[in-house]
């Protein structure tokens, strides 16, 4: 028997992954030159598969694996886009009062002055280089908001938005982790002081993308539970108001 | 070029967030032709709304396959963030010429699961307490029902001992050297044993939609 014949014959085996040492190497080997095994693996695999129904998905498992691909905000931001009118990308009014009434604290934050931003140019960033890139010429586009959070003096994340809505929040070395059951949430402040989540940063922030489309006097960054809330329930850890 | 990459990525993002609407329409395409090549595409190119179109698809089957291995929950989680965050970093290693995406991450699936149960760690724990064989039985039977009649049939024609051999070569995640172990058989036979119901199985699956 050839080489082929013979490995050929453990490829049932195989796609079951009940090989393993020696026959293991040689077949998974014999499968980098061989087309004909490679899809009568196919089938076998096909076959594996099905033996497996279908279930729904683990409820928390895709915030996970959003913040393990970094820049998860995107995608819990869709799901909060509940508090966003899907049509125009302004917040639904009732939601947006009682938002507003929930996140006083953030806005006695804004006046207070606890944590004044300043525009500046997007130095000592950390996180994805390709949305940091983005960022970076959206920070240069004409009319775009550039403003820092500030902690002690020093920014902790910096937030771009275009005029035409496309937002960007770039953390610095100088924003800590929070715990995995945690996570940092981004509020946008509109000029006339409602407060509307603008997505979820996970509990390591790396540079994300938001959108929004309305007017802004500035943003705040808040810890929650992961997931993160509609109306905020943790923490103002800084605000940001453009220079 | 590589801006110009980035800005599509980036208004992939904008599109989710604004009109979640207009992307489950572009996921529901799937149901019908060549989706997943397509679905690929766009995991290649940043697109984190299909990665999440995936996980919702099929996170479920993945979880249940590695919790079935594994039988353990935690252990089963980790393999599901494995299998999609390894396909987020390298969607290029799906051919959609060999087989659908619910094949191709329930393989990795399966195979890091393996990976783990085979480790050294485990085998000891498992050893130590094995796991608990009555209460696996009412879930191997809420299993069973749960599969497509199609497959229920075809397994059901297989022989008593191709069955056993495949079930628990691939359920415990057992070398076949183990499952004639397990079994009490010579090896050669639980060898081809496995392989003469996996024939039986793709002759009688073939054409079946995953
Ligand atoms: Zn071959």
């Amino acid at each position: 028997m050839t080489n082929h014949n013979l490995l050929h014959e453990l490829l049932p085996l195989y796609a079951l992954d009940s090989l393993e040492g020696d026959e293991l190497h040689a077949v998974r080997s014999h499968l980098h030159s061989c087309d004909t095994c490679l899809r009568e693996l196919a089938r076998y695999s096909a076959v594996t598969s099905k033996l497996v129904p279908d279930e729904p998905a683990p409820t928390h498992g895709w915030e996970r694996i959003a913040s393990a691909i970094g820049n998860g905000a995107d995608i819990p931001l869709g799901r909060a886009s509940e508090v966003i009118d899907l049509e125009e990308g302004r917040p639904r009014a009732s939601r947006a009062v009682t938002l507003l009434t929930a996140m006083a604290a953030v806005a006695a934050l804004v006046f207070a002055g606890i944590a004044l931003a300043q525009r500046s140019l997007l130095n000592d960033l950390t996180g994805d280089s390709a949305v940091i890139a983005a960022a970076e010429q959206a920070a240069s586009s004409p009319g775009a908001y550039v403003g820092d959070f500030l902690v002690d003096g020093s920014s902790i994340a910096q937030v771009v938005l275009t005029e035409d809505g496309h937002g960007f929040v770039v953390p610095t070395e100088d924003l800590e982790p929070l715990m995995p059951q945690r996570t940092y949430q981004l509020w946008v402040i509109t000029s006339d002081e409602q407060v509307i989540s603008g997505g979820v940063l996970g509990n390591e922030p790396r540079a994300s993308t938001f959108t929004w489309t309305g007017d802004v006097s500035g943003f705040a960054l808040t810890r929650e539970v992961a997931g993160g809330v509609v109306i905020s329930e943790g923490d103002v850890v800084a605000v940001a108001t453009e220079a | 070029m590589q801006s110009a990459r980035l800005q599509s990525g980036h208004y992939g993002n904008v599109a989710y967030l604004t009109s979640p609407v207009h992307v489950s329409a572009a996921w529901s395409m799937s149901d019908s032709n060549t989706p997943d090549a397509l679905l690929a595409e766009r995991v290649a190119n940043r697109d984190q709304f299909a990665l999440e179109a995936l996980f919702e698809q099929y996170g479920g089957a993945v979880k249940a396959v590695a919790l079935r291995v594994l039988r353990n929950e935690a252990l089963a989680d980790d393999v599901v963030q494995d299998t999609f965050v390894g396909f987020w970093n390298a969607p290029e290693k799906y051919d959609a010429g060999r087989g659908s995406l619910r094949t191709f991450l329930l393989t990795i699936a399966h195979r890091r699961a393996v990976d783990i149960v085979r480790s050294e760690v485990a085998r000891a724990r498992r050893e130590e307490k094995p796991p608990d064989p009555d209460h696996y039985d009412v879930a191997d039977e809420v299993w069973t029902r749960n599969l497509a009649e199609q497959v229920r049939n075809a397994l059901d024609e297989l022989a008593e001992g191709e069955r056993e051999a495949i079930s628990l070569a691939y359920f415990s995640g057992l070398s076949y050297v183990e499952v004639a172990k397990r079994l009490g058989e010579p090896e050669g036979t639980v060898k081809s044993r496995i392989r003469s119901g996996m024939k039986k199985l793709a002759a009688s699956l073939s054409g079946a939609t995953a």
